[in-house]
């Protein structure tokens, strides 16, 4: 018996398999978007993680990198602590950016710094699952699967945008495994996470 | 007089004669000084004179701080975009025109500069300049904290300078220099947290007191504005400048209408009155006028200027000086039968002895003003005694030389005396309900929470959407003035920079603890001599610090090699002089200075020191700022001061109306001794005291039950209602004591044109202060508010309180 379907009939097979395929294809691509992606991750109430980041820029001699812990909890809160190469720490609470380097704390409000409110809508929005926070600031691209997802985030102001070309955050289910950010002028910061620990909300389905 | 006696005769014609001339010099004089007179229009006079250190800051601040020369912008209307490019145009038009010191609306292009300035300068500027940042360690931490900052969107400011700057003191500069608060950014600028407005803040070149200058940048606004031609977007303008251009628009505007409406309904009255007769008419107008340009004369000279608010006052005079014309033309006119200029001899005898003493309780009650701590006060009150004066000396001078006779005109005076009389036999009766109303009134004063509560806002001659709008535009910008203010002193500017310094290492540790949220220090923008000078000696020698550079980029991202321009920096600024307000003239860091700094006069001999104000923020930019706990920490700093806006306002204003008090109740007690010397008895001081007081209690019931707001002005107006209307009640007691003089059983027929002058007198200061109550100007609304039915009152109380006597 032949594998395979004799030549005169390979129309047919390929009508049938374009069949198949019409029927298969919106099992799986099914509409897996941002409100889709949004909806998984605000499943996620608070969580707590580490990271490695590796940061190319081009007038150094060599790739900087750093590490330390991340954390957030729903709604608004989100805190980056730097452990090396030197103790820094970022932490947002609703509109009020705090940031710690060394002995010196600074305040500052989020609406007042785009650039910063950027950044931290990016990593924040996408934790929360803040779908509005993120349509705000960028206009997003979700592909790929819930089990392994990717969005590219391009910042809607012209001015962040002449710093930040984009944003990519790849991760599966409701975890993000990896933030990178591209720089508009070809630096580049790749930051890895490593889930510790995470609570979901009570009542969400899983 | 015997008509014999012919040298007596010409002797009082020739002192007749003098008089005249006396008086039209006293005039000419009163109209000179008054065409020179300087007028003003600021709030600053209703400021005290003597201040408490706490208010004495926040008076500069008031009086010639940038706090006086704020104007907020707000663009409303039109798309985001229309509004964004507006904001920036307006901005760059605003910042071409030389009125303003700085212009501020997100867009940050305007600093570079500025930048360039303090790039240059910043080893003698960035606080982490000392040995130890120039030590291998130093470098290695300091390049390290610069580095980490690449690759993110902060590291795009100090990419383009980390080859010279690879400590990062630009950033460390910046971070001390950047407002903790400052607006929402949208397109790249400033806009309200709604994002329905872009909010624009400026400081005028022109002082706080400088109000044509203030106009002048005003008026820029709106020129610039007008030529964006920016599609479905309106402008909004306010802040101090606004407030203090607009109102003495609005009190010069008030004021004339106030004048030209007084006038007209008093000569519409007089002319009703007296017959229309144009003679009479100009006669009866004289003691006011004298007693307005006396009031004029009076305050110019003592004070150097007269404020727009005294001569609305002013304005008030009329009603009390135009009084006496009625008096005097109506009681003087001649009986049939008497000879010439008995009129005025039989007035001099009786009345003016009850004008005179009138006048006396008069200047009582105003001169408690004269010794308020009040600029404001002192020149009502100057201008009050003065005016009254004047006008009460034409009178009894004036009047008897040039019309000896009274009015002519009958008018419709003799129905409204015989009206009077009809009344005045009614009135008795209701004597003892009068009574009751007293009393009820008394007891609703005692029952209800005090009505004094109005605030220095109150005072405000803006309207209170402009006030809700300044608010708004305040919150929006981050420019609310009722933060908490830490405030040095010294005798000069290394001084005040130095302490300024001291206070910044305490205020250091509060934000480290969490107990505020940050402050703004002029030197921050500015360091001390002192400190300048320790960070240049702190700068390595070139050789030193190559070695050490070398160590510290040994095995670093960021090699010594390309940090040539670094060492030659570095090099230059150990040879850098220190740099001064005055080396700082001409750049955006000056105007941001004289915002924090406000110099003293000690080098001119003045007593007045240097002064800076270190602006603290709350942690919560919603909250408010623990004075308590600042003041413990600030405790043992010399000349510094903790003041709390908000707080210095309100005492500020209780002190105010603390003072007007006392010298209101001061008055008052001195009426009733200058009454009781003059009666010799305690039976009719109570007399006329009882209807006076007994209208000053209902006054103050009905106004409290309607629940307004009573502050000082209401007060003034009811210490003048008490002035005049005790003239009221003297001339019913004046009635009574003549009845009473005359033999038991002689009927006694009351002078009909007595009551007549009394209730045309009544009538005309009643309408002259209704019209104030109906100024849109708080501080003359008060007043007539309270003295129109103050007087009216008075009147009534006084013909049912002091009857005659009974047959």
């Amino acid at each position: 018996m032949r594998l395979l379907p004799r030549r005169e009939f390979w129309p047919t097979v390929g009508l049938l398999a374009g069949l198949l395929l019409a029927l298969a294809l919106p099992l799986h691509a099914r509409a897996f978007d941002l409100p889709e992606l949004s909806r998984l991750m605000s499943q996620v109430k608070s969580g707590e993680a580490v990271f490695t980041e590796k940061r190319s820029v081009a007038m150094l001699e060599r790739t900087l990198e750093s590490s330390g812990r991340l954390s957030f909890s729903a709604p608004d809160t989100f805190v980056r602590e730097t452990l090396k190469p030197r103790p820094e720490k970022v932490s947002v609470v609703g509109n009020i950016l705090t940031l710690t380097s060394g002995n010196r704390t600074r305040t500052l409000r989020l609406d007042a710094v785009p650039e910063a409110a950027v950044m931290t809508e990016a990593i924040r929005g996408t934790l929360t699952g803040n779908r509005q926070a993120i349509e705000r600031n960028f206009i997003a691209n979700v592909s790929g699967q819930p089990q392994r997802w990717l969005m590219e985030l391009v910042p809607i102001e012209p001015q962040v945008r002449d710093l930040v070309r984009s944003v990519q955050i790849a991760g599966q289910q409701s975890w993000v495994r990896e933030v990178t950010v591209v720089m508009a002028d070809g630096d580049r910061s790749v930051m890895s996470i490593e889930q510790v620990s995470s609570v979901r909300a009570a009542s969400a389905p899983n | 007089m015997n008509p014999e006696e012919g040298s007596p005769h010409r002797a009082s014609a020739l002192l007749r004669r003098g008089v005249l001339v006396v008086w039209l010099a006293c005039v000419a004089a009163a109209i000179a000084i008054a065409a020179r007179t300087h007028y003003v229009a600021d709030l600053s006079a209703f400021l005290p004179s003597t201040p408490s250190a706490e208010q004495s800051v926040l008076l500069d601040q008031l009086r010639s701080g940038v706090a006086a020369r704020l104007v907020l912008i707000g663009l409303e209307g039109g798309t985001p975009a229309a509004r964004q490019t507006a904001s920036k145009q307006l901005a760059k038009s605003l910042r071409g025109s030389g009125a303003f010191d700085a212009v501020h609306n997100g867009d940050t292009s305007q600093f570079e500069a500025t930048g360039k300035f303090l790039f240059e300068h910043r080893y003698l500027l960035s606080p982490a300049v000392d040995a130890q940042r120039f030590s291998v360690e130093g470098l290695k931490a300091g390049i390290d904290e610069t580095t980490s900052l690449l690759g993110t969107p902060a590291g795009s400011l100090i990419k383009p300078v980390i080859l010279r700057d690879p400590t990062g003191e630009t950033i460390r500069m910046a971070e001390g220099m950047l407002p903790a608060q400052s607006p929402r950014m949208e397109g790249g600028v400033w806009v309200s947290q709604d994002g329905k407005r872009a909010v624009l803040l400026a400081t005028t070149h022109a002082d706080g007191a400088d109000l044509d200058g203030q106009e002048k940048a005003l008026a820029q606004v709106r020129e610039s504005f007008g030529a964006l031609k920016a599609e479905g977007v309106s402008l909004l303008v306010t802040g101090p400048a606004s407030f203090a251009v607009g109102s003495r628009a609005k009190i010069k505007h008030e004021v004339e209408l106030l004048a030209l409406a007084g006038g007209v309904a008093i000569v519409g009255i007089l002319l009703f009155s007296f017959g229309g007769s144009l003679r009479t008419l100009l006669i009866a107008v004289l003691p006011v006028a004298c007693g307005v340009l006396a009031g004029v004369a009076a305050v110019s000279l003592a004070f150097g200027n007269v404020h727009g608010m005294t001569l609305g006052f002013g304005t008030t005079l009329i009603g009390e000086a135009v009084d006496y014309a009625i008096y005097y033309l109506i009681q003087a006119r001649s009986r049939p039968g008497a000879p010439p200029g008995d009129g005025a001899r039989r007035w001099t005898l009786d009345s003016w002895p009850t004008v005179r003493l009138g006048l006396w309780t008069s200047i009582c009650g105003f001169a408690a003003l004269l010794f308020s701590g009040f600029p404001g006060l002192a020149q009502l009150g100057l201008f009050s005694v003065a005016g009254l004066a004047a006008a009460a000396l034409t009178t009894r001078y004036v009047y008897t030389v040039i019309a000896p006779d009274g009015a002519p005109g009958v008018g419709m005076r003799r129905r409204l005396g015989q009206a009077v009389g009809a009344c005045s036999a009614v009135l008795p009766r209701l004597r003892w309900p009068l009574v009751a109303v007293t009393l009820v009134a008394a007891a609703a004063l005692a029952w209800w929470p005090s009505a004094w509560h109005a605030n220095l806002a109150s005072l405000n001659p803006v309207g209170p959407e402009q006030i809700k709008l300044d608010e708004e535009l305040r919150r929006e910008i981050g420019a609310s003035d009722n933060g908490t203010i830490v405030a040095v002193a010294a005798a000069d500017e290394a001084g005040v920079l130095m302490q300024a310094e001291a206070a910044g290492l305490r205020l250091d540790k509060l934000v480290a603890s969490g107990a505020i949220g940050g402050y703004e220090s002029p030197a921050r923008l500015l360091p001390s001599p002192a400190t300048q000078q320790r960070r240049r000696e702190a700068l390595p020698e070139p050789a030193v610090l190559a070695a050490n550079l070398a160590q510290a980029t040994a095995d670093g991202p960021l090699p010594a090699r390309r940090l040539g321009a670094f060492l030659t920096d570095v090099e230059a600024a150990r040879a850098q002089p220190t740099l001064t307000l005055a080396s700082l003239k001409g750049t955006p860091l000056a105007a941001a200075l004289s915002a924090q700094v406000l110099p003293g006069d000690a080098s001119g001999g003045g007593s007045r020191p240097w002064r800076a104000l270190l602006r603290v923020q709350p942690v919560d930019p919603a909250g408010t700022v623990e004075v308590a706990a600042l003041r413990a920490a600030l405790a043992d700093l010399p000349g510094t001061h903790v003041v709390n806006i908000a707080d210095e306002v309100s005492s500020l204003y209780a002190r105010y109306l603390k003072e007007a008090l006392v010298q209101a109740l001061l008055g008052a007690l001195a009426v009733c001794v200058l009454l009781g010397v003059h009666l010799r008895s305690w039976r009719r001081l109570l007399r006329i005291a009882q209807p006076v007081a007994a209208s000053v209690v209902i006054v103050l019931a009905v106004m409290t039950g309607l629940g307004v707001a009573l502050g000082i002005l209401h007060l003034v107006g009811l210490l003048l209602a008490v002035a005049i209307g005790s003239n009221y009640a003297l001339f019913f007691d004046q009635i009574r004591a003549q009845e009473k003089a005359q033999a038991p059983g002689t009927p006694f027929v009351v002078d009909t044109d007595t009551l007549a002058s009394l209730a045309l007198a009544n009538i005309t200061a009643g309408i002259s202060f209704l019209l104030l109550a109906f100024s849109s100007i708080p501080v003359l609304s008060a007043v007539g508010q309270v003295v129109a039915p103050g007087i009216v009152l008075s009147l009534l109380l006084s013909a049912a309180f002091i009857p005659r006597r009974k047959r």
